[in-house]
């Protein structure tokens, strides 16, 4: 490429990369750099004590935990949650009555306070007086203990984090629904196509940047937990919903792990080794996958 | 992809007096809007009914008279202010920063762009729960140094440090891929500059992707949260999130108060996604012509 | 499609950005300043809210050269603020800390010493609940003046009471009263349970369990707080207790959140609560009574209950700040401000000469009923609990053992033996480091 090229696509992206590097990569660096001092919050000094925040993680059995209700999660929010945008996308790209109701239905999801959230998803699933229990017992299904158990209450974190990002998922698929061009469907309808065929051999593959987008922005947050479980379970019961963030964040800021920073930022750090390589192994596999049209 | 199609299908042995999809997307819809009748419900309340546990749907009688008293109980009109210039100057730099940024990673192989949007990722990679103190200290160093209106205890301080975000770049990035790469090239050919293929062909064809950033990024930057709670430290420079959090008190949360506050809190929003949905929709026609 | 022009949206968005920041300087001018007078960071709402507002307009009307401004901080947000602030070098000159972080920040280098100031004879500090000072001091340094105390009674529904045919505690109650109430209270048709308990395993689980192992007659720690002293018979009694109810007997409703029991309570579907007086305000719509909590026959812990003060902190902020800081404080903590706030807000005085005070205990019983019992229960406050920075650790190994016992995931004695073990380890690794 010519150096003309080059010092276009540099003055396109210098104000951006500034900025996501000032207050993005540096502060990420500097963390990086706690992640090898004992770091107490509260006294001033803050001696380097090379690996030991790193070796104390793998002999650290809630690290261990954490991890797997992580992964766990992850692996049901993703797919729950682009599953669920990808038929409410599909049902909402089409002119019919009230479709703004429907599409400002899902949108509106985003929109509401994660405490409010999740308010309503403790009751729904409250073990005597939710909604929930309510209906199991009239179709025979016995009630359950959902966040008193620790073998549901992740689970129920699933289901009310998919509710609360199905407007985003909603939003992105619609826009790029809306950005395939009609004549592409229409002439295959045309060629006799059903619409199952055209949905998969046209409109997913078409979608596939998209997909991509959500897959990596939904593990990215997935694996980065914290709000929800925060206000409703707080890591219980019995550490069962206790994510990575939601454990680093007890040890930095509530006293487990005697308010050590550097160690909340190595659990970070491993985290997002862990991050970096899921969302390396999506774009690789992107790359054979999407299709772009270029 | 049209719903006319349906009613068109050879064969069609019967039909519904409506779209098939509404007994999908009725349910669908109970679901996603319940919280806000709770929501709603909650806000119309007298303190005593939001007392009560499993909640109360159907309040006695409608008391709206929350919603006075919760505007009254803080500067709202100043919080509100605030929370629209910080979401506004936010939207608008994004827009621009990550357009820029997103098309150049899009459509250039530079030297160092792989580097560089890898480096760009890994922000979205590490918990803002472990980076929140260097960012502070960074931005009360920049006030201190550089520019006082973007140092802590200022509003600048929620803006500049969002002013361009990874997700934007990303998502932008993604989109302008989908996009038909023969215009930008014919137009390249006809002489025109790279900037004026991003403003007069990308952008255009863009609609609905610049619409879901600027709501996206509009919702991110109305509901934050622990940012301002880190780099304020006066009330009058408080954004609506921290308003409302002095609903909930260490012993007891004012419920009434607080959902009459989210119910207000949640207006611009919806507001902004009635707007961006006709631009979609409008979008659509324009994309569907750029087809043929 | 008609060619645009380029430069007038971008130029409109810049000069958007531009008056943005315009308005953020305007903004600035008015913040800088508060930098002569004194910020204090607390987390007061509602009545309590105006209670202390109106406090801070008295201070400032009498001293305009010393004016406190205040910034509401959400209680349960304030550490990752405050320790934020502290790392960038902008602490506030005073801050609402709880008293279970009390060891920790006695480390913070900002923080200031009050030990001489409280030996100064207006502050009369003796005059303060020994749970509280016993808080508030670190290893013989006073870290903080109170700010708030209270105290874990049992806060009782009359009506239900009366339906299971059922006498209202008396004084003299033992917790085997305790549970057979909580059993014919309970009526699974209903959805009605005799009482509750919360079990996200954090703190709020663990002192009300720590009340039931005193009255027992049982320690957390040894004397030296070097090793778990809690696996003992006093424990297994307390956490048998429980079990009885959680387990057996299903006369308690888990609340895994910690935020429906209040309300259920309040909605006439819980007949007995372990709570403190804050909760009072959240039961209008129910007849309560309130009564200490009950004994274990046989043992010396007698009716003992628990306390959790907090304490107001002062940061060095140059001298002239933390004399002003010293002063405000020794005011609003003054046995004047200290009724009127007590009497606003139904808050329990946090001195013993504004209890002694003649007709005090009626006024505030008048505005919030049953918060006399809590007041005088401050005197059942015998012990706190250990003042460690490891203590917050302790805390969530102790929140797990009750919790599995609760969910009937083990057994008393085995979740005493397990719990005991990790303490010790927890002790040990904190007095190397």
């Amino acid at each position: 490429m010519r150096v003309r090229e080059q010092a276009a696509a540099w003055a396109f992206i210098t104000p951006g990369v500034a900025v996501i590097g000032l207050f993005g990569v540096a502060p990420i660096v500097w963390s990086a750099i706690l992640s090898f001092q004992r770091n107490n919050l509260f006294s001033s000094a803050s001696p380097f004590v090379g690996v030991s925040n790193y070796r104390q993680m793998l002999h650290d059995p809630i690290v261990a935990q954490s991890i797997e209700h992580t992964l766990v999660y992850a692996a049901l929010f993703v797919p729950g949650t682009m599953l669920v945008g990808l038929v409410l996308a599909v049902a909402m790209n089409r002119k019919i009555r009230f479709i703004s109701v429907y599409r400002t239905a899902a949108y509106a999801t985003m929109a509401i306070s994660t405490i409010s959230e999740a308010l309503v998803f403790i009751w729904l699933f409250d073990p005597s007086y939710g909604i929930v229990n309510y209906l199991f017992s009239k179709v025979g299904v016995p009630q359950q203990q959902f966040l008193n158990s620790p073998s549901e209450a992740l689970y129920v974190i699933v289901i009310m984090t998919i509710w609360g990002w199905t407007g985003f998922a909603v939003v992105v698929y619609l826009a790029a629904l809306q950005g395939i061009p009609q004549v592409l469907t229409e002439a295959a309808a045309i060629d006799g196509a059903s619409h199952w065929t055209r949905f998969r051999r046209i409109t997913v593959p078409l979608l596939s940047p998209a997909s991509l987008f959500l897959v990596v922005w939904l593990t990215i947050n997935a694996l980065q937990l914290f709000d929800e479980v925060y206000l409703s379970t707080q890591g219980g019961p019995l550490n069962s919903t206790t994510v990575l963030v939601y454990y680093l964040y007890q040890q930095a800021f509530g006293g487990q792990g005697n308010f050590n920073f550097g160690y909340a930022s190595a659990i970070a750090y491993f985290l997002f080794v862990i991050i970096l390589i899921v969302t390396a192994v999506q774009f690789r596999a992107g790359r054979r996958l999407v299709h772009y049209r270029s | 992809m049209a719903a006319s199609t349906i009613a068109i299908r050879p064969g069609a042995r019967w039909r519904l007096p409506f779209s098939p999809w509404h007994l999908l997307l009725v349910p669908a819809t109970i679901v996603l809007i319940f919280p806000f009748v709770w929501l709603l419900a909650t806000s119309v309340e007298t303190p005593a009914e939001a007392l009560h546990f499993p909640p109360i749907l159907l309040p006695h009688h409608l008391d709206f008279s929350n919603y006075p008293q919760a505007l009254q109980a803080a500067p709202f009109g100043r919080f509100f202010l605030n929370s629209a210039i910080v979401a506004v100057t936010t939207v608008v730099s994004n827009l621009v920063l990550c357009s820029a940024a997103g098309y150049a990673f899009a459509r250039y192989r530079f030297l160092g762009s792989g580097l560089m949007f890898v480096l760009i990722m890994t922000t979205l990679m590490v918990p803002f729960q472990v980076t929140m103190i260097p960012q502070y200290i960074i931005t009360k160093w920049l006030g201190t140094n550089v520019l006082s209106a973007v140092g802590i205890n200022h509003i600048g301080a929620l803006i500049v440090p969002n002013a361009a975000t990874a997700f934007g770049v990303f998502f932008l990035r993604q989109f302008f891929r989908t996009l038909p790469i023969e215009y930008e090239e014919a137009a390249r050919v006809d002489g025109a500059s790279r900037l004026t293929v991003l403003w007069r062909i990308v952008l255009p064809l863009s609609g609905p992707a610049l619409s879901t950033l600027a709501a996206l990024t509009f919702l991110d930057s109305w509901n934050n949260f622990l940012w301002p709670l880190i780099a304020i430290n006066q009330t009058s420079k408080m954004t609506l999130p921290l308003g409302l959090a002095t609903f909930q008190g260490a012993h007891s949360t004012e419920w009434t108060l607080l959902m009459a506050g989210n119910v207000m809190s949640l207006i611009p929003m919806m507001v902004i996604f009635f707007a961006a949905q006709r631009y979609f929709v409008r979008s659509v026609t324009a994309t569907g012509l750029a087809g043929t | 499609m008609k060619p645009r022009s380029f430069g007038t949206p971008l130029a409109a968005a810049m000069a958007s950005v531009l008056f943005a920041f315009g308005l953020a300087a305007c903004g600035s001018g008015q913040g800088s300043s508060s930098s002569s007078g004194l910020q204090i960071w607390e987390g007061y709402t509602g009545a309590e809210g105006t209670a202390f507002k109106h406090l801070l307009g008295e201070w400032n009307k009498a001293h305009p050269t010393e004016k406190v401004t205040s910034l509401y901080v959400n209680n349960d947000d304030s550490l990752p603020k405050l320790l934020t602030a502290i790392k960038g070098g902008s602490q506030p000159d005073i801050a609402y800390v709880y008293g279970s972080w009390a060891p920790n920040v006695a480390q913070i280098p900002q923080v200031v010493n009050l030990t001489k100031l409280v030996a100064q004879p207006d502050v009369n500090w003796t005059d303060f609940w020994v749970g509280e000072r016993d808080v508030a001091t670190v290893k013989g340094k006073v870290v903080g003046i109170p700010a708030l105390v209270d105290n874990l009674a049992v806060v009782y529904n009359k009506k239900l009471f009366a339906q299971a045919g059922l006498q209202p505690p008396a004084a003299n109650w033992t917790w085997s009263e305790f549970e057979s109430d909580a059993q014919k209270l309970t009526d699974a048709a209903k959805k009605q349970f005799g009482t509750a308990y919360v079990t996200p395993g954090t703190e709020d689980t663990v002192w009300h369990w720590e009340a039931l192992l005193w009255e027992a007659g049982g320690a957390i720690l040894n004397s030296g707080n070097t090793k778990a002293a809690f696996d003992t018979s006093a424990g297994l009694q307390s956490l048998e207790t429980l079990r009885t109810m959680a387990v057996t007997d299903k006369s308690m409703y888990l609340d895994p959140t910690d935020s429906e029991y209040a309300n259920l309570f309040n909605s006439g579907k819980i007949g007995m609560l372990v709570t403190g007086p804050w909760d009072l305000s959240a039961f209008p719509n129910v007849k309560y009574g309130v009564q200490v909590m009950p004994s274990y026959p046989g043992t010396d812990g007698g009716h003992q209950t628990i306390s959790g003060p907090d304490n107001w902190v002062i940061f060095n902020n140059g001298a002239k700040h933390v004399s002003a800081a010293e002063n405000f404080l020794v005011w609003l903590t003054a046995a004047k401000q200290d009724t009127y706030f007590s009497l606003a807000t139904g808050d329990l005085p946090i001195r013993k000469s504004v209890e002694d005070a003649p007709g005090f205990l009626q006024q505030m019983d008048k505005a919030l009923p049953g918060v006399d019992t809590f007041v005088t229960n401050l005197n059942n406050v015998q012990q706190a609990r250990p003042q460690l920075p490891t203590y917050p650790k302790i805390s969530t190994i102790l929140g797990n053992m009750i919790v599995s016992v609760l969910l009937g995931k083990s057994q008393p004695q085995a979740a005493l033996a397990s719990a005991a073990q990790q303490v010790n380890a927890a002790l040990a690794d904190g007095s190397g480091s």
